[in-house]
């Protein structure tokens, strides 16, 4: 578990059409992806994906559905725009931006978020640990991001 | 007083006699030296306070969402100025029906910790030319070039001019090198990214969470601001590493389509801090993949306003970083 | 006693000082100086008139301070003991050092003993500089303090150009000086017309006398709202001030600490309550409070005055307000205005 990459997987509610992949990341999700289901990809503010970083995710994915497929109309889109924005900003930080994934999902795209993240994953092991911006991140154990 | 000085205050005494507006923003003398103060004139007898120079440090925008729409306001605006009323014009927070702006074209604002640095204390007084800054202090008199003095954001004006002023007072400028301010970022993006981790934590983290930058900002205006959220609390509230950094990274982002490089944040900073290499960056993208640039009417909404579905092409799995 | 030291002996004293003491010192950090820690490296910022930009108050009480923890897993509470290293403050200015003392009546008196600011008072000595050049933001001497005030000072030290003259103000600090000479008569009448002149030099910045009564007879007048109008709200006048106290505590949920950092009342929300409700609803109310609380409340919570004429509130407001002219504007207001009609 300390060896495999800290991944934040900000999962829309909508985007998993089969109940399948639905249940593999309710219930057989790896120790090391923490999963943070939004109503919407428009919901995620960059506070998220900033607190998700300063407590040593070495890597953000945010998983969403398609224009034209998005549950409220539009939220995909302003999170497209945002979001775009601010890991852009984040690389030119230090944070590189190889770190932040994001997935549109198709109704056709089962067992696609499996291999996403499995291969974001070993992208991230080829990085260094994301620790220059992890500034929350507990020295002791039992702490708060356990 | 100077020839502009006494057009000025010609113009805001008009206004006000003739009760075209309420109120009239600019500036006042100094009670501490190289600090005039923005200044609130309401009556004609009041205007010999009135000053304009190059110590003028202050977005006087930033004070208009302290008024109600019908409050009539006539208003100095140099160039930056004009562009945050035309940026908070598009964010609805003041409507330009009530606005009388003043425009006059800036060749900069003097950074008085440049001067005080030159000079030393003691300020016994100073004049202002075109070209230079006479300061007399207890000991010496020194005669320093204004081109050096300038705040490095007015060093890289691009508008000096403002865009949409009511009447204009004073020459017209040429326009600057908008290559500075990209350049600037490009040099800033051309560092390794440990380099720029830590230039950035190096300077976040001298922030003593004051929020000068914040309230100088003429687009900072929220009633209540991100840090004060607490259930639950995003950001941490003090000055260690996690909070510093968290605060001028969602700060400077929240500008994003909305900062017009006016560097009021970084005048009014106490400990020097530079954030101004942080909104050029995001202004920079902005612009890049929207051509879109800050207060330059009215009416433009800033991207993050303006998504689309033809937004479309960007949503790839993992390629949104063209 | 008065001794004399060499300013090339300086240097030789910290290290001396560093072998018992953590010796902190004004140096350059940047375009200004700030107290950090002395090492045979370090480069002294004692020439400037001026003290440094980030109060010396923040070395008893920190910005933020995490003053309880706890596991989260476990409910565990660990409280963080108030423990504090023997130290030397080297070169604090009389203004910040009377603050220092002014705030014992705060944190160290009474009922309310702050654990952590005891502990590091305890264990600090402090050493001052006088200032023989006071710059044109100072106005120590109208707020009942002054450029070679002993309050609060363990030791003050005159520059008389080559060397500095040492006066000990206290048993503590004794030991610091032994092995200096003593100052002749002629170096001590030196140092005290160094002293007078630095202290005519300042002008009068405005009258105490009376200063509370004017204000508390116009605090439901007009006047603060004129005062107030350029004001942003920001925490550079309370942060940066010597004698500013206030503080929040908040518990940071996601690092399992409970934290104490410096509050504001210049903020909207320092007075807001859950209710919605703000007694202090906007600028006027804020900056009336800073000015009243520093001039008149002061006086009646401690009967001392509340400011020490430090001058960083004035070098460093971005409006370039200047707490001088508001209080002789709102302590004129009675006689001028009012009873002038």
């Amino acid at each position: 578990m300390d060896n495999r990459p800290k991944i934040a997987f900000f999962q829309c509610q909508w985007c998993l059409y089969a109940p399948e992949d639905q249940e593999w990341v309710d219930k057989r999700l790896p120790e090391n992806i923490h999963l943070i289901k939004v109503p919407c990809t428009g919901r995620i503010d960059p506070l998220f994906v900033l607190n998700a970083v300063q407590g040593g995710a070495d890597g953000v994915v945010i998983s969403g559905c398609l224009p034209e497929k998005c549950h409220f109309k539009e939220g995909n889109l302003a999170a497209r725009r945002q979001l775009d924005a601010f890991s852009s900003f984040l690389d030119y930080i230090g944070y590189d931006e190889a770190r932040v994934r994001f997935i549109w999902l198709d109704l056709q795209d089962r067992g696609r978020i499996q291999r996403e993240l499995t291969e974001f994953e070993s992208l991230l092991k080829k990085l260094n640990p994301a620790k220059s911006l992890a500034t929350r991140v507990p020295e002791t154990e039992g702490g708060a991001n356990d | 007083m100077t020839e502009l000085e006494q057009k000025i205050r010609a113009e805001a005494a008009r206004l006000l006699s003739e009760g075209l507006v309420d109120v009239v923003m600019a500036f006042r003398k100094e009670d501490a030296p190289l600090r005039p103060q923005p200044a609130f004139f309401t009556c004609v007898e009041d205007l010999e306070n009135l000053i304009y120079n190059g110590l003028c440090a202050n977005n006087l925008a930033n004070y208009l969402t302290r008024y109600p729409d019908e409050t009539r306001i006539g208003m100095l605006v140099r160039g930056c100025e004009n562009r945050s009323v035309n940026a908070l014009v598009v964010e609805k927070q003041h409507s330009r029906q009530n606005l009388y702006l003043i425009g006059v074209p800036c060749t900069g604002i003097i950074d008085w910790r440049k001067v005080v640095a030159l000079t030393g204390e003691d300020i016994l007084g100073y004049e202002e030319t075109d070209s230079s800054l006479h300061v007399r202090t207890k000991r010496q008199s020194y005669q320093l070039p204004r081109r050096e003095l300038l705040h490095a954001s007015c060093q890289r004006c691009v508008h000096p001019n403002p865009l949409s002023a009511d009447i204009v007072l004073g020459e017209a400028l040429p326009e600057g090198d908008p290559a500075l301010i990209r350049e600037r970022v490009e040099a800033f993006e051309a560092l390794t990214r440990a380099e720029r981790t830590a230039y950035f934590k190096q300077e976040a983290e001298r922030c003593i969470r004051c929020y000068a930058c914040r309230e100088a900002c003429p687009m900072c205006y929220c009633e209540e601001c991100f840090v004060d959220h607490n259930s639950p609390r995003w950001t941490e509230s003090g000055t260690t590493p996690a909070g510093t950094h968290a605060w001028h990274i969602i700060r400077a982002f929240h500008q994003t389509g909305r900062c017009t490089s006016c560097g009021a944040c970084e005048r009014a900073c106490p400990m020097d801090i530079q954030m101004t290499y942080l909104t050029d960056k995001l202004g920079k993208d902005m612009w890049d993949s929207y051509q879109f640039a800050a207060g330059m009417d009215a009416k433009s909404q800033p991207p993050f306003a303006s998504f689309t579905l033809d937004d479309r092409k960007h949503f790839q799995a993992g390629g949104m970083h063209s | 006693m008065k001794y004399i030291l060499p300013k090339q002996d300086l240097n030789a004293l910290l290290e001396r000082w560093s072998a018992e003491y953590a010796v902190l010192a004004p140096q350059k950090s940047g375009a200004y100086a700030e107290f950090l820690p002395y090492t045979p490296r370090s480069e002294l910022c004692l020439e400037e008139p001026h003290n440094t930009r980030y109060p010396p108050k923040a070395l008893f009480f920190p910005q933020s301070e995490a003053i309880l923890q706890y596991k989260r897993t476990t409910g565990q509470l660990e409280s963080i003991s108030a423990v504090a290293q023997k130290r030397v403050i080297f070169g604090i200015r009389p203004c910040d050092a009377k603050a220092v003392s002014l705030l014992d009546t705060v944190f160290a008196e009474g009922d309310n003993q702050d654990p952590f600011w005891q502990a590091r008072r305890a264990e600090t000595l402090l050493i001052g500089l006088g200032c023989h050049a006071p710059c044109a933001t100072c106005f120590c001497t109208s707020a009942e303090s002054g450029p070679f005030h002993t309050d609060g000072l363990d030791a003050l030290l005159t520059d008389l150009g080559e060397i500095y003259l040492v006066e000990l103000l206290s048993e503590r600090a004794a030991s610091l000086f032994d092995a200096l000479a003593p100052a002749s008569s002629i170096l001590q009448e030196n140092a005290q017309a160094v002293q007078s002149a630095a202290e005519c030099a300042l002008p009068k910045a405005f009258e105490l006398d009376g200063l509370k009564g004017k204000l508390d007879r116009v605090f439901d007048q007009d006047i603060w709202a004129q005062l107030a109008q350029s004001c942003l709200g920001c925490g550079i006048c309370t942060f940066l001030c010597p004698t500013c106290f206030c503080f929040d505590l908040v518990d940071e949920a996601q690092r399992d600490t409970r934290v104490r950092n410096w509050d504001t009342c210049m903020f909207r929300v320092y007075s807001l309550e859950a209710s919605a409700h703000n007694p202090r609803p906007t600028r006027k109310e804020r900056t009336r409070q800073r000015l009243m609380h520093k001039y008149s409340y002061w006086w009646e919570h401690a009967d001392k005055l509340g400011c020490t004429g430090c001058g960083r509130c004035v070098r460093y407001c971005p409006v370039g307000l200047d707490i001088r002219a508001m209080i002789r504007t709102a302590g004129a207001y009675e006689n001028e205005v009012l009873h002038a009609n």
